[in-house]
């Protein structure tokens, strides 16, 4: 470049507040999209945390969510002698009945009430999860005691330890909160199998069957075992593919949110087209002199969309610095499939913060070119006489 | 044969301004020698800025042949004609014109960006340029911090860094107080007098021409053949203190 | 006061591309923002609804719409005055040939066929359809939109196979209804007939999951609402009745904090405007300081020149914003129409309209930010003393 970067940066920085201000629309923009990219990328990690890469989940024939299947109780017995199957350390195989139903309670943003999923399962399915106690205890068969994941405990004030929600027949007591890492498992609350069970009178069949393979080649040759068998009507869908498929709930804001962006970013760019188009205006003369020193109608085109590239680029950072704190940041989302609530973390990552910037720098592009072009096009004469 | 360093053949120039035709030059032949120090001198609208910036090819001509150093101007491409300008001219303006955000150094360097030069050399021709000026203390120094005589004369660094074979000043002390203007003036003699530089300088100012070897006057878009004065400007010319200088001769007042 | 307005307008003109941009970047915005008001209008609120769908209300269980009702509270519920009409419903996830397809993925309820049209009376079938409808326990009709997609011609041969509830269904389909409003892709059968294919021993036999009531008239819904559960209120299954709009919405609540989210977003979009037109103005008004010095001398006041740059603010505000609501009710428009055939809850975004209430609020936030812009520039203007402006050299 054969104009001097200083010349562009000077000039941005002694027109502070035309700078700011335009900078703080793109800003804006940028920071939207980082937004509903960290959205997306948080749902993603909070379900790809949840599945343990071994662990198959069986579901009626048919059914694409727990929530919509039954499977027999005497098809549980079938299932967990299957070869393939992993044994745990007392040689029990790793599979689990679970019931799954949905609870309303009153939450923070939801006064009225929102879904939370109730899982009963038994002591194996819980081996089967990767969650430890934070509080408290597990429940005990028997009793109407349940412990809810750590997100419940924060999202629902009357979800603490002591106290009591009701559900299916009645009432129901908090004994423990657990934690289970980066998992949409932070958002259910567990129950005995059996207890859950009854309450809903499914006595003799349960929603889905968790299964733990041996290894990659067991889990997908029991994957296509049970499928094949016509006798158990079932499908088998392995716990990544399960929950990779509920990240789709998020699409709705995602799209919101790009179309923001999008709206924005056409506004900003108009704003970045009036403050480039006034920054030729106010130094035509000094277009002129360089014009006359020997710079071609290249460079000068070159320096003004570089100046409107440096505005943006700018702005990108402060979007992504606007963005950050997201991060931070925990909310809730409904899932179609478990027809509740799971809580995520934004995640504004790498992939968000460098798309928000290339986002800006393109946008200063598009926004300075025609700006550009008008100074190149100057002629020499008209503007050094312009005032 | 005097080097002869600018030469125009039939030179016009005319424009259209809010669907009048106007006539800026008409026919002008002339020839510029090396080293002179010529005052194209006129009242305004008389064409001699027009005929100034021809010559520094910031405008091209209706008709007639501009000659710079054996180089027919009409053949070089908008980009050549940026390029010639850059190594040939140096350009001093009314306004001065130098770039607000840069310091006076930077503002000097910017006609060696378009050279080969490193940055360090680019830094070094500057400096130089700028003790040449007496303005060595001031390199660091924004335009907004100078007086207008400083300014100028940063202008004037910045337009004898490249080594160019002639300067070019459009009423160079019209924007000056006078003893501003006479440092100014007396700069643009001794480039021309000591360093050989060939000047061509467009001044209304008697007191300016005063300064110059060769005087020309023009008169609505017609170069007056030599000797010829415009009756109104050798009143003028007595009435001041210092009486100009017609042909020839050189006479440096001292400093 | 005629010269100003004069006055006001040439200045408006004279950049005129700075003028356009302005207007342009304003325009993008407020349709941005007159989007998203009408957005919330329907999220939160109820966009447009249909005359049918304003007289309908949804009983469900109080906890959660996963837990069913017993089929008995039809009657109590039909004898509640002002009741037009009563239909019991559950949807049957069943699976139509290869579930992978997801042409072949419907929606499927088991409603009772006499009723279900006097509860929908925007429906339109024919008579002898709907006939076959109510005579045929088999019997099941389609929406166009669904008949359309999979090519199905009356006397088509159904079957599906059940998910939550063990039962396959042999169905025909013996109508074609058509829902001016609504292109969503469902299929109705008879409740009797699920009724009878599930094993007899199944609890769910006698349950429903939910009962679609349509009032006599508009205003009586909430009283019957609240009738409906009053009834039930101490029985083992509790029930939540709330019109059909407030029920879709109800949905809403999926997404999340939707509602911080939108008011975060207009918020911002607005302070960016904001920003936006001042910074347009400053600019228009520190070009022509020499001009406001001019003005001065001759004899108009502050107040005058406050009045003048405001004004011009003002109008270019007012282009913008008019732009803008222009833009943003045919999006409002586009959307409406796109969403039509939209699945779940994302058909209450079917309602979406640029009511006149939202383009007033749109228009009023438009012209606000076009006052509030010009305060700076306008006090800077007014206070330059005359001589600095007529000295401004750039």
């Amino acid at each position: 470049m054969k104009i001097p970067l200083a010349y562009n940066l000077r000039n941005l920085a002694v027109r502070k507040t035309t700078t700011m201000m335009t900078a703080l629309g793109i800003a804006l923009s940028v920071a939207i999209l980082a937004a509903s990219l960290g959205l997306v990328n948080g749902l993603r990690t909070v379900f790809t945390g949840t599945a343990h890469p071994l662990q198959l989940l069986v579901l009626r024939k048919g059914a694409n969510s727990e929530l919509g299947s039954t499977v027999p109780t005497d098809a549980f017995a079938i299932l967990r002698a299957k070869s393939g199957v992993a044994r745990d350390g007392a040689g029990e195989s790793l599979a689990s009945q679970e019931l799954v139903n949905v609870a309303n309670l009153p939450s923070v943003d939801n006064p009225k009430g929102m879904n939370v999923t109730v899982r009963g399962l038994s002591a194996t399915g819980i081996e089967m999860r990767s969650v430890r106690m934070v509080a408290g205890r597990w429940f005990q068969t028997g009793q109407r005691e349940v412990v809810v994941g750590r997100a419940v405990a924060k999202r629902y004030p009357a979800a603490r330890i002591g106290n009591r929600i009701r559900f299916g027949k009645g009432d129901w007591e908090i004994v423990g909160v657990m934690d289970g890492g980066q998992s949409a498992l932070n958002s259910e609350i567990w129950g005995n199998f059996d207890q859950i069970s009854a309450d809903y009178n499914r006595q003799d069949s349960s929603s889905s069957v968790l299964l733990r393979a041996t290894d990659p080649a067991a889990l997908d040759a029991a994957k296509h075992s049970i499928e094949d068998d016509r006798g158990l009507n079932a499908s088998a869908i392995t716990e990544k593919d399960y929950y990779e498929s509920q990240t789709s709930s998020g699409a709705p804001l995602e799209f919101l949110g790009f179309f923001v962006a999008i709206i924005m970013a056409i506004g900003s760019g108009f704003a970045t087209m009036n403050t480039m188009y006034a920054a030729v205006t106010r130094r035509a003369k000094e277009i002129g002199t360089l014009r006359t020193l020997g710079f071609s109608e290249g460079s000068i085109l070159l320096s003004f969309l570089t100046e409107s590239v440096l505005l943006s680029a700018l702005a990108g950072i402060l979007g992504c610095l606007l963005a950050l704190p997201l991060n931070l940041v925990t909310t809730g989302i409904g899932s179609m499939t478990s027809f509740s609530e799971i809580a995520f973390r934004f995640r504004v990552g790498v992939t968000a913060l460098l798309s928000g910037f290339a986002f800006a720098i393109v946008l200063g592009a598009l926004g300075g070119v025609l700006p550009a072009r008008a100074a190149a096009r100057k002629e020499i004469l008209s503007a050094l006489r312009e005032a | 044969m005097m080097d002869v360093v600018i030469q125009t053949k039939k030179l016009s120039k005319e424009y259209v301004r809010d669907e009048n035709r106007v006539t800026a030059l008409k026919n002008v032949d002339f020839q510029v020698p090396r080293g002179d120090f010529l005052a194209l001198m006129g009242p305004s609208g008389s064409g001699k800025s027009t005929l100034l910036h021809l010559i520094a090819a910031m405008d091209r001509p209706s008709s007639g042949e501009v000659l710079v150093l054996g180089q027919d101007l009409r053949s070089l491409s908008g980009r050549e004609l940026a390029r010639w300008r850059n190594a040939h001219t140096g350009f001093i303006f009314q306004s001065f014109n130098l770039i607000p955000v840069l310091t006076a150094l930077e503002n000097v360097m910017l006609p060696l960006k378009l050279t080969d030069l490193s940055t360090k050399q680019q830094s070094e021709h500057a400096t130089t340029a700028l003790q040449l000026v007496g303005l060595e203390d001031r390199l660091q120094h924004f335009p907004r911090q100078l007086s207008g005589g400083q300014e100028q004369r940063v202008a004037i660094a910045r337009a004898i860094v490249t080594d160019p074979d002639f300067i070019l000043a459009d009423e160079p002390t019209g924007n000056l107080d006078a003893a501003s203007a006479n440092d100014v003036l007396m700069l643009l003699a001794a480039l021309n007098q000591e360093h050989g530089k060939t000047v061509v300088m467009v001044t209304h100012d008697p007191h300016a021409a005063h300064f110059a070897r060769t005087i020309r006057y023009l008169e609505k878009g017609a170069l007056l053949s030599e000797g010829e004065v415009q009756q109104d400007w050798v009143a003028a010319a007595i009435a001041l203190p210092f009486h100009s200088r017609l042909v020839g001769g050189s006479e440096v007042p001292a400093r | 006061m005629n010269l100003d307005l004069q006055l006001v307008l040439k200045n408006s003109l004279r950049n005129r591309r700075r003028s356009m941009l302005t207007i342009a970047s304003m325009a993008v915005s407020i349709c941005l923002i007159g989007v998203l008001l009408a957005l919330s209008r329907a999220l939160f609120y109820g966009g447009d609804t249909t005359p049918g769908q304003a007289k309908r209300l949804i009983v469900h269980h109080k906890i959660a719409l996963t837990q069913d009702l017993p089929v008995a509270y039809e009657r109590t519920i039909q004898k509640i005055p002002g009741v037009h009409a009563v239909t019991r419903l559950r949807w049957f996830g069943g699976t139509y040939r290869d579930a992978r397809d997801p042409k072949n993925r419907f929606a499927q309820f088991a409603i009772e066929p006499k009723t279900l049209f006097e509860v929908h009376p925007e429906f339109q079938i024919s008579e002898t359809e709907k006939q076959a409808f109510i005579l045929q326990k088999t019997a099941s009709v389609a929406s166009r939109p669904l008949a359309e997609k999979l090519g199905w011609k009356l006397g088509e041969r159904i079957t599906l196979v059940g998910g939550m509830s063990p039962a396959t269904l042999e169905l025909t389909l013996v109508g074609i209804f058509d829902a001016p409003t609504d292109n969503s892709s469902v299929l109705y059968f008879n409740w009797d007939y699920l009724r009878d294919s599930l094993p007899t021993g199944d609890a769910i036999r006698d349950m429903v999951q939910q009962f679609y009531v349509e009032a006599e008239y508009k205003n009586a819904i909430a009283g019957i609402g609240q009738q409906i559960d009053d009834a039930f209120a101490d029985s083992p299954y509790p029930t939540r009745s709330e019109p059909e709009q407030a029920f879709m919405l109800s949905f809403v609540s999926f997404l999340g904090n939707l509602k911080l989210f939108l008011a975060a977003i207009c918020g911002a979009v607005t302070f960016t405007m904001l920003l936006i037109s001042t910074n347009t103005l400053s600019m228009s008004v520190r070009e022509r300081t020499r001009e406001v010095g001019i003005l001065k001398t001759l004899g108009f006041s502050s107040g005058e020149i406050l009045s003048m740059v405001a004004g011009e603010a003002t109008l270019i505000a007012f282009a913008g914003g008019l732009l803008g609501c222009v833009l943003a009710g045919g999006l409002c428009g586009g959307i409406a129409s796109a969403m039509r055939s939209a699945p779940g809850f994302v058909s209450v975004v079917r309602g979406l309209g640029f009511s006149l209430l939202v383009a007033a609020l749109t228009l009023a936030i438009a012209l606000l930010v076009g006052l509030m812009s010009s305060v700076v520039p306008a006090l800077h203007a007014a206070r330059t003393s005359i001589v600095d402006t007529l000295q401004y050299n750039g």
